[in-house]
């Protein structure tokens, strides 16, 4: 339904379209926990650990993942994506390329191998 | 002697009918523009998917004497009437839906405040065009480009300044092909190094039940909310409900790859046909062309500004730099992301968190543009 445009200030404009769009999408953030909290699907939360005290030890300082030449950081972040919507955390240690004229049997016990770690 | 007649009378008849006899400086200036494009588009491939068949539509836009939009119906007059009437852009919403996962946005739904806030560029450009001098329809439909979404400026183009359909098309694309470029420096003025440094938690998994659940709820709330964009919105769900319930894979594949190709061409090819030299070249362009670098650099503070606000609230839990992914320009925005992040910390992996915002900002450019047409038209 057309009607007449109610204010030409850009400032009141600006002020109301944010305030519109922010209510929307807050209350989406509600419909999308309720979707999560209604879900008969969803895994029972695990019980919090308590966390041990902090050991006097200092971690280990984690080594910056080895990337071989030529792979581009796109290569890396698809990488890193693949492996994150498989449900597995960590950090890359490295990247290389493996030689493609590989014969199967020595590609078939790369994969075996990968399978046991 | 007749016949000599007959030829000169022919060879008269065929130049006035011939483009050459009306072709003025402003169609010269236009095929260059075109060409300009096609070699952003192909050699130089900012959005060449797009960009292509926009360029290629500028340059037959600018032929003269071809009937495109005369009386009788033809190919190019159906094009246009799928952009005019608003067709195209909620179907290039199906196949994006059907491309879509929102499960990062599912898994942490607060991002949804960094979609929302990446919006303010979208009112900071509305307001600056204002100022310069264009109506309020206009100003709108120049605002939106900084939502960094082709199909939503479209979409707003048509409904409220379709005038400037050609200029606002071409700015929005050119500028979502030039996020690394625009970004980037944006992103490390507004952070700290220890900021950028930050790892954020890993996502939780989502549920089918969730994925499923998400677009018809959304499409139920926000259509009632704002009827304007129901057709974009329910398209854009439509193709993600192909996507995600498992049982028809055959609508996804068809709405993620052969639907979005044919509407693609089919979009671009009709925005490039609205580019004649009456209406494209004017002062007014220039202007267009700067208010929409106006509005994503906006859209992008906006979004870091939010992200540092929920870093502080979340005592460093949040990593600012997925803020920027707030302008739709998906995935292209959340991979900007990525890059800064991988650069101040290797083996920082943000991809995941960023696509949260990004498919945020795709809603909330559709909402701000609900928003406007509700209360402009």
């Amino acid at each position: 339904m057309e009607h007449a445009t109610v204010t030409t200030n850009p400032l009141i404009i600006m002020m109301i379209n944010m305030t519109v769009v922010f209510i929307v999408l807050v209350s989406l953030i509600f419909v999308i926990k309720f979707i999560h909290f209604i879900d008969p699907t969803k895994q029972p939360a695990e019980p919090e650990v308590e966390e041990a005290p902090p050991t006097p030890v200092q971690p280990a300082p984690q080594p910056a993942p080895v990337i071989e030449e030529g792979v581009s950081p796109e290569i890396i972040a698809a990488i890193s994506a693949a492996i994150t919507a498989y449900g597995f955390s960590g950090q890359i240690k490295a990247v290389r390329i493996i030689n493609h004229e590989s014969t199967p049997w020595r590609a078939s016990a790369r994969f075996n191998n990968l399978q046991r770690k | 002697m007749e016949a000599l007649n007959a030829f000169i009378v022919s060879i008269q008849a065929v130049w006035n009918d011939s483009g050459f006899s009306a072709f003025t400086m402003g169609n010269g200036i236009m095929i260059l523009v075109g060409l300009l494009l096609i070699y952003m588009a192909f050699v130089k491939e900012f959005e060449p998917l797009l960009l292509g068949p926009i360029a290629f539509g500028c340059i037959l836009a600018n032929f003269p004497n071809t009937g495109f939009f005369g009386e009788e119906m033809n190919v190019m007059k159906a094009i246009n009437f799928g952009i005019t009437n608003e067709i195209f852009p909620p179907l290039i919403f199906l196949g994006i839906g059907a491309m879509t996962d929102f499960s990062p946005l599912l898994a942490r739904p607060s991002t949804l405040l960094l979609g929302a806030a990446a919006q303010i560029g979208v009112f900071v450009a509305l307001g600056g065009a204002m100022l310069v001098g264009f109506d309020v329809h206009e100003a709108a439909a120049i605002g939106i480009i900084g939502g960094a979404d082709g199909p939503t400026s479209i979409y707003l183009s048509t409904k409220l300044a379709p005038h400037l359909l050609g200029a606002i098309a071409v700015a929005a694309y050119s500028y979502m092909s030039l996020v690394p470029l625009i970004q980037p420096p944006i992103m490390k003025l507004m952070t700290t190094q220890a900021e950028r440094e930050i790892v954020m938690k890993e996502l939780r998994p989502v549920t089918k039940f969730e994925r499923v659940v998400f677009p018809i709820a959304s499409t139920i709330f926000i259509s009632l909310l704002l009827p304007p964009i129901a057709a974009l919105l329910g398209c854009l769900m439509l193709g993600n409900l192909f996507r995600e319930s498992g049982v028809t894979d055959r609508l996804s594949d068809t709405a993620q790859n052969s639907l979005i190709n044919i509407v693609t061409i089919f979009l671009g090819t009709g925005t490039g046909m609205t580019m004649n030299a009456n209406d494209f070249l004017r002062a007014d362009t220039l202007l267009i062309i700067a208010l929409g670098l106006v509005a994503f650099m906006g859209g992008t503070a906006g979004g870091l500004i939010f992200g540092k606000i929920m870093c502080r609230f979340t005592n460093g839990a949040i990593n600012p730099l997925i803020g920027s992914a707030g302008v739709s320009a998906v995935p292209m925005a959340a991979r900007v992301s990525q890059l800064v992040g991988m650069k101040s910390k290797p083996g920082n992996y943000l991809l995941m968190h960023a696509m949260g915002p990004n498919v945020a900002g795709v809603i909330g450019t559709a909402v701000a543009a609900g928003t406007m047409l509700a209360m402009l038209k």
